[in-house]
């Protein structure tokens, strides 16, 4: 029963931006310049005015014993105060929520737009269940921050200094007396938090882990009820669970230690007020009215300090949070777009394409070349790497090293937008989205109705959606749990083909359609997209005997090029590969 | 069942008022009775020293101060330094009592939410968003935790405060005490009337948030798409659309949780002091009260008033958790519709497996239609017909991932409701048509879920793995069982997928195999190696295969064709092909 915390999420972010250094959590803060400011002005008048009602009491009790009490007056100054205080708190209150709210939407949007700028290989790197912790979760932190440190740290820091002065001027030697407290509440603060900002970290990695199990635990029911893997799932889960709840106990134990003892000293602090304060009074050196006003500012001055020990922590987290942000927000775009816009022909030439990962090459020099509106097909065995030279072919993967031309050009000199245009790629595993089944077709925005239909009777899709009561308004639920295997691979092509494209790359697109299905779709695709040339991922020789090349990949080396005649005669790798699908081939005749 | 979360009516059923949300929580409370006893009656006696303070204050206002006794002052000064040392140690047990039934609860509810996870039928999981239920269950647990961990203790400390504050205020001098209570109770009517508003706003602020990640998790797991498509503007556009709605909900509900309590509760406890001033110096000046009861009473003011304020603040951070538990105990409250049934009369059959007159559909449309069928033991079974014709839908009735809306489904001979979970996934294995990967390795993928060789070291598993010759497909790993799987197994093509899959379910020695298209994307020289195996597992192991490509399939003793909710027995090879070309040129 092990599990580690460290081994995805925790991970502190790959790519760290070059030559910047500890992002700087205030610097967020720049562009709401004005609104910050308003805000900061705000709270210095709310809490400034929280520093005058003790006062008018005072001077109200003193006034009566010096029998000069007037209610009307009092009671006016009491009423223009608080109803001032209620007024400025609730504009600091909205400013407070549509400044924090602001923020965190802003800084989203940039997030969203900076990972959709990234490519598919460092979504990967990142993790997708990082990326939503980072626009959840983390942003939620830096929200916090500016809802409530900012106006925390400046009421605080005004409630302090003006309660200290106002101590002084009352009386100097009481006051010194009583502030002698500070330090021993700011050293135990200290003390604790630091401890506990370990314990912090240490929490949110469990908890990260525990969330992990628990999207395990959807994303794969329909396995876990199949292998009724629940029990030792939740062994797995009750231990990290147990563990969550000591360091939660721990942390505890820091709080409950520290706020009793926090509150004792400021005890003390009343009590010096007594004990001495007291004595001033006997002496004669203090009014009664003064002692009422030092015991209510001590009571405005010891709970900031409770206050800024607490934001202080509130910083500490928004700021881990800002940090595994900036990395992304700082990351480089993905490297600039070439510039030429011209009409491929299908012309495609693969040099010396080395792919590793880690310590492993997947792909070892490949080179090759494709002529314009010919068809090709790459064949292999599983994890030879065919699909990562797809990849690596329409540029979701740089390679580590080679080049892939397109008429000569490399592909990098390409404008990214026109090249995609021009590419359909219909990938193994099928990608659905929850949107209109007309939507998920035409996916990319600049196709017309007409290259719709082309595509959808293409894809031999008429008959499928004209079964369905909305047709092709229908929603494609969330992983296309609703669409059968072939159907879904049917859509994806169709989406594919709807952007007239000139080169068409399928993924091991037979796996899931049937034999027949396939050759008349083939068919189609071949009478109504003539000028296509197509680049086809394979298990079947059957479907590409008469292709105009055959590429035979094994662990990542292409070990024989040719047609199938040739490669009958020369390449023992294909022999046996053909052999292998041999006994049911006259079948395979039969049906066509 | 219907198994939607995010579904208007039946969330509209399901609203609940502040105690109704509370009494959904109880059961996560009940094991903590004698703890939270012991601490409220440390916060009594905490909260009661506390309210005994100012009163001493006051007594040595009136008594030794303003007579110049000395003594008495400190005498009163070592008392409260005593009653101050007894405070810091009960408050520090109250802290660690109330703080560890929270954690403990919390700890309960992430058991119970994840022990009901794993009991939902998939159903549930399909007609949910993942982004969502994933939101529900860390985000929203979150708000549970932030108001568990912080609020509760402080929430409780400062009720007893305020309780104790407004009796000794009452003792000291009901009159003087009843007005300056006056503007709170007005403040409690106001709180009471707006909290269920307050809540609800809360709720939709969550549910955007639920949204918003739901968005996130579909565009970033199809970024491949997104990005061969060119259309990274999808994402920001679909983004900037639940980030916007987010914004609003989020930013209505800050403004009701902060904007109109804040700056009232403050207001009125202002209008408290002034009417103890006001009043109390009218009470003096005709000789029924003192001026150092008045500045005790002006402390008790205040103590009754700041937690009543800092209540406030935890009041709003209470409906957060609260939304926030209703959306989690939405979850809670859902039944398995698949409840094993009580062992009905078995049927003496030969067969492991059979279908009578079963019916199905995943809504009103109707996929299977009186479907019959037996499948005997040591046979191999293929399933072919056109897609969208039923196949999985078939297998996924076998293996129980739903139960047949008519008709019934045998296993050995009895319905296979009757069977728990452990014999039925013993005897059945299912190999889904999309392979699933956990992060970790490869090794611990293939023995998942597996009680014999879950606990097996790599040598021991290995030796397993050469006697049922599966170890020759570890060649596919370029570390073996050691091979990191990282994500939920991205970086592995769809093929390395699958072989796992096939070791994981062949290692588990099932007595019904089921293959939906288990091995499409697998060469076929590795494939006929899978055959081997297939070949080699024990005598009566029944295989169900569902294949696209016919050498998968011909050596089946039987086949059937599967189309437009009928299953059609197809007798030999040749005529299923047929019967597929056929079947091809009606639709």
């Amino acid at each position: 029963m092990k599990y580690s915390y460290d081994s995805t999420m925790a991970k502190p972010p790959v790519i760290s931006p070059p030559g910047t250094a500890k992002p700087k959590l205030f610097s967020i803060l720049s562009p709401y310049k004005g609104i910050i400011s308003v805000l900061a002005g705000l709270s210095v008048v709310t809490y400034a005015l929280n520093l005058v009602l003790p006062k008018i009491v005072s001077h109200g009790i003193d006034a009566f014993i010096g029998g000069r009490w007037d209610l009307s007056v009092v009671a006016l100054q009491f009423a223009l105060v608080a109803v001032g205080m209620a007024v400025f708190g609730v504009l600091l209150s909205v400013i407070q929520t549509y400044a924090s709210e602001q923020v965190a939407r802003d800084i989203r949007n940039q997030l969203a737009a900076k990972i959709s700028q990234q490519t598919f290989a460092y979504v990967q790197e990142i993790t997708p269940a990082k990326i939503l912790t980072n626009l959840t979760s983390d942003i939620d932190s830096i929200k916090l921050f500016v809802a409530q440190a900012i106006v925390s740290m400046i009421s605080s820091i005004i409630l302090i200094l003006g309660s200290a002065v106002i101590l002084f001027t009352i009386n100097w030697k009481l006051a010194l007396a009583v502030l002698m407290i500070i330090p021993i509440i700011g050293g135990t603060f200290s003390y604790v938090l630091s401890k506990v900002k370990a314990l912090f970290i240490q929490g949110r990695q469990i908890i990260d882990w525990l969330n992990r199990v628990i999207n395990e635990s959807i994303l794969g029911a329909a396995l876990i009820r199949v292998l009724d893997a629940k029990s030792r799932e939740a062994k797995k889960f009750e231990a990290a669970n147990e563990d969550a709840l000591q360091t939660g106990l721990k942390i505890l134990k820091m709080f409950a230690s520290l706020i009793p003892i926090i509150t004792f000293v400021a005890s003390l602090g009343s009590l010096i007020i007594l004990s001495f304060g007291g004595h001033l009074v006997i002496q004669g050196s203090m009014s009664l009215g003064d002692f009422a006003a030092f015991n209510s500012y001590v009571a405005i001055f010891i709970f900031p300090i409770f206050v800024l020990g607490f934001t202080s922590s509130l910083i500490a987290q928004a700021e881990a949070s800002y940090g595994r942000i900036a990395s992304i927000l700082n990351m480089k775009d993905e490297v600039a777009t070439g510039t030429l816009t011209p009409t491929l022909t299908g012309q495609m030439e693969v040099r010396d394409l080395v792919l590793t990962y880690g310590e492993k090459p997947v792909l070892k020099q490949v080179s090759f070349t494709v002529k314009a509106g010919t068809r090709t097909a790459i064949i292999g065995p599983t994890a030879a790497g065919k699909t990562q030279l797809l990849n690596a072919m329409i540029g979701l993967f740089a390679p580590t090293s080679g080049t892939v031309f397109y008429d000569g050009q490399p592909l990098a000199a390409y404008e990214k937008q026109r090249f995609h245009e021009q590419i359909g790629l219909v990938f193994q595993d099928s990608i659905m989205f929850n949107l209109s089944l007309r939507e998920n077709i035409a996916f990319n925005e600049k196709v017309t109705e007409a290259d719709l239909q082309r595509a959808i009777e293409a894809a031999e899709l008429q008959g499928f959606i004209e079964s369905l009561p909305q047709g092709l308004s229908t929603i494609v639920s969330e992983r296309g749990t609703s669409l059968s295997g072939g159907q879904k691979q049917r859509i994806m092509l169709a989406r594919a083909l709807s952007l007239n494209p000139k080169v068409l790359f399928l993924d091991d697109f037979t796996a899931r359609v049937d034999r027949q299905t396939e050759a008349s779709i083939l068919a189609n695709v071949r009478k109504m997209y003539p000028d296509l040339t197509l680049v086809s991922v394979t298990q079947k020789i059957s479907s590409i005997e008469d292709y105009d090349q055959i590429i035979v990949l094994m662990e990542g080396e292409v070990l024989a090029t040719g047609t199938h005649a040739e490669l009958m005669k020369s390449s023992p790798e294909y022999v046996q590969i053909y052999a292998s699908q041999q006994s049911t081939n006259h079948y395979e005749l039969h049906a066509e | 069942m219907n198994y939607t979360l995010n579904n208007a009516e039946s969330r509209q059923k399901r609203t609940r008022d502040t105690l109704g949300s509370l009494k959904n929580l109880w059961p996560l409370l009940a094991d903590e009775k004698r703890p939270m006893v012991i601490s409220f009656m440390a916060i009594l006696i905490n909260s009661g020293l506390n309210l005994l303070a100012p009163v001493c204050m006051g007594y040595a206002v009136d008594h030794y101060i303003r007579t110049q006794n000395y003594s008495g002052l400190f005498m009163i000064s070592g008392l409260l330094l005593v009653m101050y040392i007894v405070v810091l140690g009960s408050s520090y047990y109250q802290m660690m009592t109330m703080g560890g039934v929270g954690q403990r609860t919390l700890y309960r509810l992430r058991q119970s939410i994840f022990q009901k996870l794993q009991s939902l039928p998939v159903a549930f999981f399909n007609q949910n968003k993942a982004g969502d239920l994933i939101s529900r269950i860390n985000n929203d647990t979150d708000k549970l935790n932030q108001f568990f961990s912080q609020a509760l203790m402080q929430f409780v400390g400062n009720f007893f405060m305020i309780l104790g504050s407004a009796i000794v205020i009452l003792v000291l001098n009901a009159r003087l005490g009843g007005a300056a209570l006056l503007p709170a109770v007005g403040l409690l009517l106001f709180t009471l009337l707006t909290s269920s508003y307050v809540k609800q706003k809360n709720a939709i602020s969550l549910q955007k948030t639920g949204d918003l990640s739901a968005e996130i998790q579909e565009s970033v797991n199809n970024f491949k798409v997104i990005v061969a498509f060119n259309r990274r503007d999808y994402f920001r556009k679909k983004f900037a659309e639940a980030n916007e709605q987010n914004y609003k909900a989020s930013l209505s509900a800050g403004i009701v949780n902060n904007v109109t309590l804040l700056p009232l509760y403050g207001l009125v406890a202002n209008a408290g002091q002034l009417i103890v001033l006001g009043y109390g110096i009218y009470l003096i000046s005709i000789g029924q009260f003192t001026l150092g009861l008045l500045i005790s009473f002006l402390t008790y003011i205040t103590r009754f008033y700041d937690p009543l304020r800092q209540i406030a603040t935890l009041w709003s951070q209470f409906q957060v958790a609260l939304a926030g538990w209703d959306r989690i105990s939405d979850i809670l409250l859902m039944t398995n519709n698949l409840p094993q049934v009580s062992e009905a009369a078995a049927i003496s059959s030969s067969s492991i497996m059979s279908f009578e007159e079963v019916s199905f559909g995943y809504d009103e449309r109707e996929i299977l239609h009186k479907v019959s069928f037996d499948l005997e033991r040591g046979k191999t079974y293929a399933l072919v017909g056109p897609t969208g014709g039923g196949k999985t839908t078939t297998a996924s009735l076998m293996a129980r991932l739903y139960d047949p809306t008519k008709g019934m489904v045998r296993l050995a001979g009895k319905d296979i409701r009757s069977y728990s979970d452990l014999e039925r996934t013993k005897k059945i294995g299912f190999i889904l048509q999309e392979p699933f990967l956990f992060a970790g390795t490869v090794g611990e993928n293939i023995v998942y879920g597996n009680a014999e060789y879950g606990s097996y070291s790599q040598e021991q598993l290995l030796e397993v793995l050469k006697e049922t010759r599966l170890d020759g497909l570890l060649a596919r790993f370029e570390k073996g069982l050691e091979t990191p799987v990282t994500g939920n197994g991205e970086a592995m093509s769809l093929g390395q997928r699958q072989l796992i899959a096939f070791i994981r379910a062949v290692l588990r020695k099932p007595e019904l195999l089921i293959l939906d298209e288990a091995t499409a994307n697998i060469d076929t020289v590795t494939e006929q190696l899978l055959e081997e195996i297939l070949a080699k597992l024990p005598k009566e192991t029944t295989r169900v295969i569902i294949a696209h490509r016919l050498n998968t399939i011909q050596n089946a003793d039987e086949i059937f064709f599967v189309n437009s909710g009928e299953l059609v027995r197809a007798g030999s090879f040749d005529l299923a092909v047929e019967m597929l070309m056929q079947g091809k040129r009606e639709s």
